[in-house]
């Protein structure tokens, strides 16, 4: 009962108080990129979940049983990375050949995440932070689906934005930087709630 | 290659085609380490000295390297010189190692330096790759700072640590917090966009396939890209 | 395919040479990164021992240390120990870091965590400094918190000792508990270690306290320095005792004791203040009064919180000397008031009169609960006078 507070805890805070995108700092260049449009945003976010749940199920015991066992702490880096860039061409080749439908939904946006720094900061964050594994995997779900919210969110946002007329300084990028602000602002409102949520 | 053109090498990265203020690259590290200008600063320099080894690295290996193979090779060799920094700050600046913490190991995938590689380093010298990678990691170190100056001054009243006095009852918190960091870089951009006028420099040169945030772009060249994807 | 293998190799030649250059980054900054990790985790003990060239962990395993000792760091030039002192303040345990020097004083002590309710232990460490064993006794209490003052120079005191027994010397790291318990173990083994203080109904010259064997085996007398052992039979085990016909004799006495309940009904004036009165054999009184502890609701004299009052019970002679005297109950302010179930503070009474009774150090920081445990005494002596005039009726 216990482990699954904790493992609450983990998933809710990762989506909405230590949200990647917006208190963090992971994972803006698709964020900014790619949420122009709903149906975008929807299948970039679920593609980025599956990559980091996937990419921490498999970082996580070649961090805990091969590197730690050979005293190879510092090829982390290189070896999650080449790990997760792996994952992301063995995934877009089934997708493709296995549902292409899947693929043109999802696949996509495949080739983006390889050098999406909120997959390999949450391989990293979770071995830094001592989770366990099944931790592991509920911080990487709870990244994925804080991610997928703040892009569902943002998307809205943007085609609002998109209608209305801007100073020309502020099209395009600036403007939407700044409507980031506001969101993350609001989920600054989160701090706090979810350490008490049992208590 | 003549000295003017060096120059203009070296100068591009800083003004020109600024990577953070104007390609809008490596927007995560921008807006997480410019809360304070001393993480800004070693942000900026950790990912010069990286952009630098990486091309010099990159173009003497230009001949070598396949090009089927390009990337998985680009990543690893990038990858070992974000490692071998992050060692060397963890061992002789451990304080700049607990500040900048999991972003001194996302330098990896930060695209300024992936982006310098594609582009620049497997097609020039070493010299010029140098010069590049010394100019665009100014260039990047500068944007940063110049940031960070603004948070830390408004924000929380000091500059790189030294406390501001006259500063410390006006101070906007907000500025220090994540949002703050948004809205701030947003004004950046815009300022710098109504400098230039908009005059932002054509870059066919510049890799923006490796970049999602093509879609955004004001250059006109990236933007058809993100939209279709 | 030739073509493929070529791209391969090509590719694992780099990670190969990326793995040693990293590699052999590895092997010279791993001793630094070590090196700045324990000076870290060190930078607390240097504050304790600001001279200190550097510490290394003491196995305590061969030593038999003070409870409270959980982590010893001995500085490396010999200069002494810095110890992690885990102890039990009021509220909750208190860690307490402190740095002993060889020559037997203190370098620094300093509270990690507590919970404590005033938060002045923080600094209250800085007090210790250059102190010696005797001298920490003599540093000022925090003001009403007592225990915590006390958990503290206990830790500070268990530090020097531990001190000495890592130095090769012996000390007594009993705490008084334990003194006592060893004591009365001694004097009287068939007690089987387990022995309550007997309340005193008797007069019994010399004696400063009487602790009974609860498996019934006999008593231990307390006389000044000396414990003597006697069995219910009346036969005195401990060697050496001056008068052991004396003791045989108290024993038969303790023994016969059987008290005579006062139906209080008879005197309408006590029955307020008194809960319960008996009588001796040999005709002296025991009796249980109440008294208003801190906080005074109106007429009714009780603790406002819990309702409850002060329960004293005191055995007097019937010329009003005053044999023993115990708190049986109160609920006054957890560490403040709540010192008067101490026996340092009740033990006060014995053997005082009604002339004199006032004559007693007050709990500092609980002037409230004094005042009322002397209105208990007094009601006692109210008490006395009104039975001794009953039982000549």
């Amino acid at each position: 009962m216990e482990q699954f507070k904790i493992l609450i805890v983990i998933l809710l805070s990762s989506v909405f108080v230590d949200n990647y995108v917006l208190c963090r700092f992971l994972g803006i260049c698709p964020f900014l990129g790619v949420s122009k449009k709903l149906n975008q945003a929807v299948g970039m976010g679920v593609a980025v979940t599956v990559v980091m749940l996937l990419a921490t199920a498999v970082t996580w015991p070649i961090q805990h049983l091969v590197l730690n066992a050979l005293g190879l702490g510092y090829l982390q880096n290189i070896v999650f990375i080449l790990i997760i860039a792996t994952l992301v061409q063995i995934l877009e080749m089934l997708l493709r050949r296995l549902s292409p439908a899947l693929y043109t939904g999802l696949g996509v946006y495949l080739p983006l995440i390889t050098t999406n720094c909120a997959v390999l900061g949450v391989t990293i964050n979770n071995i830094n932070d001592g989770y366990s594994f099944v931790e592991s995997a509920a911080s990487a779900l709870g990244c994925g689906l804080g991610f997928l919210l703040a892009m569902v969110l943002f998307s809205g946002l943007r085609s609002r934005i998109d209608e209305t007329n801007i100073p020309a300084p502020f099209r395009g990028l600036a403007v939407t930087l700044i409507a980031a602000s506001f969101i993350s602002l609001a989920f600054m409102g989160f701090g706090g709630i979810v350490e008490n949520i049992f208590a | 290659m003549n000295k003017k053109n060096s120059l203009s090498v070296l100068t591009n990265g800083i003004l020109k085609e600024n990577p953070t203020l104007v390609l809008i690259l490596g927007t995560c590290p921008t807006l997480a380490t410019t809360t304070t200008v001393t993480g800004a600063l070693g942000m900026g320099i950790a990912a010069m000295i990286v952009l630098l080894c990486s091309n010099v690295f990159i173009s003497l290996l230009r001949k070598v390297i396949p090009e089927t193979m390009r990337i998985p090779c680009y990543i690893v060799i990038i990858a070992g010189f974000v490692t071998i920094v992050k060692m060397l700050v963890q061992a002789f600046f451990p304080g700049l190692y607990e500040t900048l913490g999991v972003y001194l190991d996302l330098i990896t995938v930060n695209c300024i330096i992936l982006g310098r590689a594609e582009m620049f380093a497997n097609k020039n010298s070493v010299a010029a790759s140098a010069l590049d990678g010394i100019g665009m990691g100014l260039g990047f170190t500068l944007a940063l700072t110049a940031m960070a100056t603004i948070r830390e001054v408004f924000g929380a009243a000091s500059f790189a640590g030294a406390s501001i006095p006259f500063l410390e009852n006006y101070t906007i918190a907000f500025l220090t917090k994540a949002p703050g960091g948004l809205l701030v870089y947003g004004l950046l951009i815009a300022l710098v966009y109504a400098i230039t006028k908009g005059k932002a420099p054509a870059k066919t040169s510049f890799s923006c396939s490796g970049c999602p945030n093509a879609a955004t772009c004001h250059i006109e060249t990236c933007s058809g890209k993100g939209d279709e994807a | 395919m030739i073509r493929n293998m070529k791209n391969l190799s090509i590719f694992v030649c780099i990670c190969t040479a990326i793995t040693l250059l990293l590699a052999i980054t590895n092997t010279f900054t791993a001793p630094i990164i070590e090196k700045n990790q324990s000076a870290s985790a060190n930078k607390a003990l240097f504050a304790l021992m600001p001279d200190a060239s550097g510490f290394e962990q003491v196995d305590t395993s061969g030593y038999t240390l003070p409870a409270t000792v959980s982590e010893i760091h001995r500085e490396t030039s010999g200069l002494g120990y810095v110890m992690t002192l885990v102890t039990s303040g009021y509220a909750s345990d208190m860690v307490i870091m402190c740095g002993v020097r060889t020559d037997g004083t203190v370098s620094g002590a300093v509270c990690l965590s507590s919970n404590e309710t005033l938060g002045k232990e923080k600094t209250y460490g800085e007090q210790f400094v250059n102190k010696d064993a005797a001298a920490v006794d003599a540093v000022d209490v925090i003001g009403g918190a007592t225990k915590t003052t006390a958990a503290y120079k206990n830790a500070v005191k268990d530090a020097l000792n531990a001190s000495i027994i890592l130095g090769g010397g012996s000390v007594d790291i009993r705490t008084e508990e334990e003194i006592l318990a060893d004591n009365l173990a001694a004097a009287l083994p068939a007690g089987e270690e387990q022995f309550e203080r007997l309340f005193l109904v008797e007069v019994l010259d010399g004696i400063d306290a009487v602790y009974k064997a609860e498996n019934g085996a006999g008593y231990v007398f307390v006389m000044g320095e000396q414990f003597a052992g006697v069995l219910s039979n009346g036969t005195v085990v401990t060697e050496g005792v001056a008068d052991p016909a004396a003791l045989s004799g108290a024993v038969q006495r303790l023994e016969a004791v059987v008290l005579e309940e006062i139906d209080l009904s008879a005197y309408p004036d006590l029955l307020n203040t008194v809960l319960s009165a008996k009588k001796t054999p040999s005709g002296n009184f025991v009796v249980e009064t109440k008294g208003a502890g801190y906080g005074i609701k109106g007429g009714n004299e009780y603790h406002p919180a819990s309702g409850e009052y002060i329960v004293v019970r005191v055995s007097m002679t019937p010329n009003g000397k005053i044999i023993d005297c115990l708190t049986v109950s109160e609920a006054e302010t957890d560490g403040l008031g709540d010192a008067c179930a101490d026996e340092k503070f009740y033990g006060q009474f014995v053997g005082k009169t009604e002339e004199n009774y006032t004559e007693i150090d007050a709990i500092s920081g609980a002037t409230m609960t004094t005042d009322g445990y002397k209105q208990a005494i007094e009601r006692a002596f109210a008490a006395l006078s009104a039975l001794r005039g009953g039982a000549q009726q």
